[in-house]
């Protein structure tokens, strides 16, 4: 079972570094792709379209490396979910928002399937929360040090 | 243990400065103010009647109410990348069909071509002779026809048959070929 949970957990750490990565300069874009949701106030976009691929990659390095292995799945489960209710409440009020979940270059627009992915991506992250750390992590490392 | 609160302090910290950094980014201009406003979203929709509307466009006075011919509606931002390429393919359309239809873009943002200072007559007169577009162009201050017709993002293109009803409705870079299928289909 921990090597499941981490092949899991290297697998949902290295799409968040991915989406992170390709998130990186290209604050515009993806303050537009925010915007589009119309979900928050204008002052709130600009600097969360700076922080947001930033907080990608390290909370992927973060689930990679098994280092506060339950806080961080929790936290991207959290987050995956929030990710799903933007989508979802885009699609119902019809407005034709693009996902922008991996940077620019994806112009795919959201809709449902992208609700559906991301609610399974936030119960895979649950079940590594509720089975942390896994193999090889750093927080079985920590824990066992003197 | 002591190693895994030292890491979890230095997390927290490094969040807490990601976040103060990420501010003064953002608002000394790193995002561009038009980036992060969210475009007015219109009434329209397919098989509705049009929205009238009149725009004073650089080829003379639009009026929809008067129109006699489909009309080819462009909503742009002088300052989005994809309404400038837009242009080339929209003059494309304006040679083979400007003398069926009529053609009218009209700006839909508050905000002009440098992202930053506000959108007015002089930045769209800039914007066509930088893009070489040659169908006609209005400047729209209240923007009362993006508020009618913008889906949401730059540019939104609509085609209103000759029963001033809305036949064809899209946003963001549209190739030549479905614009020319939805004029075909007004026609």
């Amino acid at each position: 079972m921990g090597a499941m949970t981490l092949i899991v957990r290297v697998l949902v750490g290295a799409l968040f570094i991915f989406a992170g990565v390709a998130k990186v300069g290209h604050f515009n874009d993806l303050a537009a792709a925010i915007a589009g949701f119309r979900i928050l106030p204008e002052p709130v976009v600009g600097p969360l379209a700076v922080l947001l691929p930033f907080f990608e990659i390290g909370l992927g390095l973060y689930l990679a490396a098994g280092l506060f292995t339950r806080t961080a799945a929790t936290i991207a489960a959290v987050q995956l979910t929030v990710y799903a209710a933007a989508i979802a409440s885009a699609v119902i009020r019809h407005i034709p928002a693009n996902c922008g979940c991996f940077g620019p270059q994806d112009q795919v627009p959201a809709d449902w399937p992208h609700v559906v992915v991301d609610l399974a991506l936030a119960a895979v992250c649950v079940l590594v929360a509720r089975r942390a750390p896994g193999l090889f992590a750093l927080d079985t490392r920590l824990r066992s040090a003197p | 243990m002591k190693n895994t609160r030292i890491l979890l302090w230095i997390s927290i910290v490094v969040v807490i400065v990601g976040v103060i950094i990420a501010i003064r980014y953002a608002n000394s201009g790193g995002v561009q103010k038009s980036a992060s406003q969210a475009p007015v979203l219109g009434t329209a929709k397919i098989g509705a009647p049009a929205p009238t509307f009149q725009a004073a466009t650089n080829h003379g006075f639009f009026d929809l109410t008067k129109a006699d011919k489909p009309v080819f509606l462009e909503v742009f931002a002088t300052w989005c990348p994809h309404c400038q390429r837009q242009t080339a393919v929209i003059d494309n359309l304006y040679a083979k069909y400007k003398n069926r239809v009529d053609f009218v873009a009209v700006t839909g943002s508050s905000v002009g071509m440098d992202h930053q200072s506000p959108a007015s007559e002089e930045d769209t007169l800039t914007f066509v002779q930088t893009f070489h577009v040659q169908y006609p162009v209005a400047f729209d201050g209240s923007l009362g026809v993006a508020k009618e017709y913008l889906q949401g993002g730059y540019p939104t293109m609509v085609v209103i048959n000759g029963k001033k009803v809305v036949t064809y409705l899209t946003s963001g870079e549209t190739p030549y070929t479905e614009l020319a299928a939805a004029l075909n289909a007004a026609l």
